[in-house]
């Protein structure tokens, strides 16, 4: 028996043990399909479900309480009085204020970052008086009028409500790990109304890593949020989306523009966030009393001026764009006049996300790139509502620096796939030139800013994959074959230069053997015997050479050599490595 | 895998497996708060959703007010606020689509049809909306396909009168776009649902006029007249259908009729007048004796003549008299040549000069109206008295 096989027999001896100690399964047949059933993968999927539930019931009671605070603050008409319009953010900021420093300070912040903290820091613990906070004073916040959005504070939620659950169910440290982010998939699913999107994003900027497991428990919770959500708030997507015409070719030219535009204006916005946040949290403690107010004063000027669109997060001003209800000059407007109110409500602390304040200020500018190039192009450029769509997708990538989710959100929210290569293009260009422009993504700032060390999912996603071929020697010294006598393999053996020597087991099998065995067994006068029948270990593990240079240290700790074949064919020889080849590679890359 | 990772592990999930033993009663217990959460939501969910419904209802109500004084830009503030609340409701944001309309933000409008439309496509409103915008874009095509789709479509109201205004409107449109030949074709197709209505008959005649279908116009103005003998506008309509089809006596009498009824009608006074002219002056007409038929030839020689001096056709002072196009004898020379031989003895007894002499008067009538447009009084008379012997002639 090989160690490896030993270890596997002890791993399903522990097992069976625990899942059924002192009985014997076969005798309790139902009791053992019961328990089959129900093992910790599917039963993980399950509480998958719940999370969905319990966090697609959350964001709905959000939503409302969301509404609730406008009616209550803002009055029921679309454009409220401009008195009305000043003194409610500015009102709300100041009691914000007081509830974030006094009763939930954890509201603070990004509800993208705590959740990563969660993952990587306190696994998966997520404070249900944050959840509380955020629900509370991000309400408040949005309904009054300040620039933000509900996404992020509803993926917190879920997260939360996840972490609640895990906790009460003393789930081991690594599900507790996973369970947040099943939670904010959840949260986010419902808040956008797209799972598709909120799978990717949590995968991309939350977790970082695709695995099935991981993947499976993320779409469901995020699939029952959205199912739950729209039995209350019904089907219909964020926007109302018009017919999309075919894209021509020569039209990716003119989304390409638009991509450089909203590359340059998520620079700025990130700019502004990255610049200003830190110097108001210096300023004294009591000046965050009343930052908040001060956004809010700020805020309530640009509504009562003539642009109310600004305020709250502006999901139907988002759907008049796409529908070409504002002249290209006012569409600039309020991108410029977006980006000023967000960033200083978030800067100020107000809790909030800021989903829907990029994809409005993407729409706006979309709409207004679109717009000004239909005045210059009028029989190349389509219709601006396309370009609406599209500056969304292209704020989120540039913004927030979530290409994958950038081009899928825009695709579910319009559920027309002949944007699909407009919002590449676009993507594309925005993404590149952010990331020149500011090379540490927003995330990863305000991180920083907190003063936490969480992974960059954009690092970790271009991170060099070190892979076995990195590694591998070519093969110098002669290869055994185990057919061969004893006597035979000993001479072969002499010429070589290492201790151990490869020994090909036919038909695909390999084996490894030191000069010294081969020695002491010829000195025992088994020199005519088969090399075959003396080999101590019949089989050892091999690897292919595009394995990943980590799978090949697990490996070549247990053996003196391990041979890299062929994937089409298992005893063609590409090269060996050993334990040093692999750590010398490792040590190589950390010296660049 | 080595030992410390197995046990590592084992041990990890030690606790989930000692509730994976209770996951019924978990399941249970989740199941019961998931249950319990539901109906708490619901009954929130009943609030929120009466006090929107509430809300959206106000703001319609004062909408359709602000709509109906007159005030459309607040009407549409208004109905934005009600679509805030009733979101997706039809009749709101069809409201909100027709008030856009009515205040030429045809392109928000037709944003909203077109996602109404999606909606509901068999609607005869958003279609008629929608062709309307098409029709005011110019998109005769579209707006074309958006009427028919209208006329198709379901109404819940009057189905048969809805789809009868529809395709009026639609000849309406056709005809300002001068597509008569489609024009009448809606009609004719209209023609055989039309209910017994005065009005509408008329309406219809009316349009048929405009087609140049003169023979359908004439019976549907008659068929309006077995409805009311006495209507002015079918009497009207009759008289004129009858004057363009060259039946001057019956337009005289209809048009005498329509005047009895509303004496205030100038277009049927002229038309009077004309087609006394014409019946006047017509030497070809019945029952008149050889003296009448030649002094009207003389009459209708002379008015030519004066026609002639007063239109001063280009080819009249080309070189030796000739017509520059033809290089035949112009029309002042041949009436010039003619004018000694015409008396009304030599008329009298020669019945082929009296045709000659009006084969001239025909020619200048004709060729004068071409060239120095459409005459007045006695000249037009006798132009449309040429074009009733072509006629009668072909």
């Amino acid at each position: 028996m090989t160690e490896l096989s030993e270890l596997q027999s002890m791993g399903t001896a522990l097992e069976g043990e625990s899942i059924h100690p002192g009985t014997n399964p076969q005798k309790h047949l139902p009791h053992t399909l019961f328990r089959s059933f129900f093992q910790e993968e599917r039963f993980f999927l399950i509480l998958s479900v719940f999370i969905g539930i319990f966090s697609g019931l959350a964001v709905v009671c959000f939503r409302y309480a969301i509404d609730w605070s406008r009616i209550y603050l803002l009055g029921s008409e679309t454009t409220a009085s401009p008195w009305r319009l000043i003194l409610a953010p500015t009102l709300a900021g100041l009691v914000i204020a007081v509830l974030v420093i006094h009763v939930f300070p954890q509201s603070r912040g990004s509800g993208v970052n705590q959740t990563k903290a969660a993952l990587y820091i306190y696994n998966g613990y997520i404070p249900f008086r944050t959840a509380v906070g955020k629900f509370i004073t991000s309400s408040l916040a949005i309904g009054s009028g300040h620039s933000l959005g509900p996404e992020d504070p509803s993926l917190q939620i879920g997260a939360a409500l996840a972490s609640i659950l895990g906790r009460r169910l003393h789930l081991s440290r690594d599900r507790m790990r996973l369970i947040a982010p099943v939670g904010a998939a959840a949260g986010l699913a419902a808040a956008f109304n797209a799972p598709i999107s909120a799978v990717l994003f949590v995968i991309e900027e939350v977790i970082g890593r695709w695995s099935a497991g991981i993947l499976g428990s993320v779409v469901l919770s995020a699939v029952s949020s959205v199912v739950v959500m729209r039995a209350f708030l019904g089907a219909e997507s964020l926007f109302r989306v018009p017919p999309i015409s075919r894209v021509r070719p020569a039209e990716l030219l003119a989304f390409a523009a638009l991509g450089i535009v909203g590359g340059l204006a998520a620079s700025v916005f990130s700019w502004g966030i990255v610049r200003l946040r830190p110097r108001l949290k210096a300023l004294p403690k009591w000046t965050q009393y009343f930052q908040p107010a001060l956004a809010g004063v700020a805020i309530g000027i640009i509504g009562a001026l003539g642009f109310p669109q600004v305020m709250g997060a502006g999901y139907e001003f988002m759907d008049q764009a796409i529908h070409n209800q504002f002249t290209w000059e006012v569409l600039g407007i309020l991108a410029g006049l977006k980006i000023i109110a967000t960033i200083a409500s978030f800067v100020s602390g107000t809790p909030g996300g800021m989903f829907a304040p990029a994809l409005f200020i993407g729409a706006m500018l979309g709409a207004a790139v679109g717009g000004v190039e239909h005045q210059l192009l009028p029989h190349l450029i389509g219709s601006e509502g396309t370009y609406a769509l599209v500056g969304m997708g292209v704020l989120f990538a540039g913004f927030l620096r979530a290409p994958m989710t950038s081009v899928f959100m825009v695709l579910e929210l319009s559920g027309n796939y002949s944007v699909i290569v407009p919002v590449i293009v676009a993507n594309t260009f925005a993404y590149v030139i952010s990331r020149w422009l500011q090379p540490t993504p927003i995330f990863d700032v305000l991180t920083q800013q907190d003063g936490l060390d969480l992974p960059s999912m954009e690092e970790l996603r271009e991170a060099d994959v070190l892979r076995v071929e990195d590694a591998m020697q070519p093969v110098k010294d002669p290869v055994l074959d185990a057919d061969d006598p004893l006597e035979r393999a000993a001479q072969q053996a002499d010429k070589a230069q290492s201790d151990h020597l490869l020994v090909r087991v036919r038909p695909a099998g390999w084996s490894v053997i030191s000069k010294q065995e081969l020695r002491t067994m010829v000195g025992e006068g088994k020199g005519e015997l088969t090399l075959r029948s003396l080999l101590r270990v019949p089989q050892i593990s091999y690897l292919h050479p595009d394995y990943s240079l980590d799978a090949a240290l697990r490996q070549a700790y247990r053996w003196p050599l391990v041979p890299v074949v062929s994937r089409a064919d298992y005893q063609k020889l590409e090269g060996v490595i050993t334990q040093q080849d692999v750590l010398d590679r490792y040590r190589a890359v950390s010296e660049m | 895998m080595s030992v410390q990772e197995v046990i590592t592990e084992n041990n990890s999930d030690r606790g989930l497996r000692w509730y994976s033993r209770r996951e019924p009663v978990i399941l249970l217990v989740l199941s019961t708060m998931a249950v319990a959460s539901f109906l708490a939501v619901s009954g929130l969910s009943k609030a929120y959703k009466r006090q929107q419904q509430e809300l959206g209802q106000e703001w319609f109500t004062r909408a359709v007010a602000d709509q109906e004084g007159g005030d459309l830009r607040r009407a549409v503030t208004e109905f934005e606020a009600a679509q805030l609340y009733a979101r997706g409701n039809f009749v709101y944001q069809l409201k909100l689509a027709q008030t856009l309309a009515a205040l030429g933000r045809a392109d928000e409008a037709y944003s909203y049809l077109l996602n109404l439309r999606e909606q509901q496509p068999d609607n005869g409103t958003v279609n008629l909306e929608l062709a309307r915008i098409l029709a005011k874009k110019g998109d005769i095509d579209s707006a074309i396909r958006y009427y028919h789709d209208a006329i198709y479509a379901v109404w819940d109201t009057d189905p048969e009168k809805q789809r009868r205004t529809v395709r009026l409107e639609l000849v309406t449109f056709l005809l300002q776009q001068n597509a008569k030949t489609q024009a009448e074709s809606e009609l004719i197709a209209l023609q055989a649902s039309l209910p017994p209505d005065v009005a509408l008959r008329t309406r219809v005649g009316n349009l048929f006029l405009k087609t140049q279908d003169f023979e359908r116009a004439l019976a549907e103005f008659r068929t309006a007249l077995n409805l009311d003998r006495r209507n002015a506008a079918a009497l009207a309509g009759a008289g004129r259908a009858a004057f363009e089809l060259g039946r001057y006596n019956v337009a005289q009498r209809y048009l005498e009729s329509a005047l009895a009824a509303n004496a205030s009608d100038a277009d049927s006074a002229n038309l009077l007048k004309t087609a006394r002219l014409v019946l006047q002056l017509d030497p070809s007409r019945r029952h008149i004796s050889a003296a009448k038929r030649s002094k009207i030839v003389l009459s209708a020689f002379n008015t030519a003549g004066e026609r002639l001096q007063t239109c001063n056709l280009p080819t009249m002072s080309g070189a030796q008299g000739l017509s520059t196009t033809t290089q035949e004898p112009s029309l002042a020379v041949r009436w010039k040549a003619m004018k000694p031989k015409l008396t009304e003895l030599e008329l009298r007894r020669n019945p082929d000069l009296a045709e000659n002499a009006m084969d001239l008067v025909f020619d200048i009538e004709q060729q004068t109206s071409a060239q120095c447009g459409s005459p007045q009084g006695a000249d037009l008379a006798l132009l449309l008295i040429s074009r009733l012997h072509e006629s009668n002639e072909r």
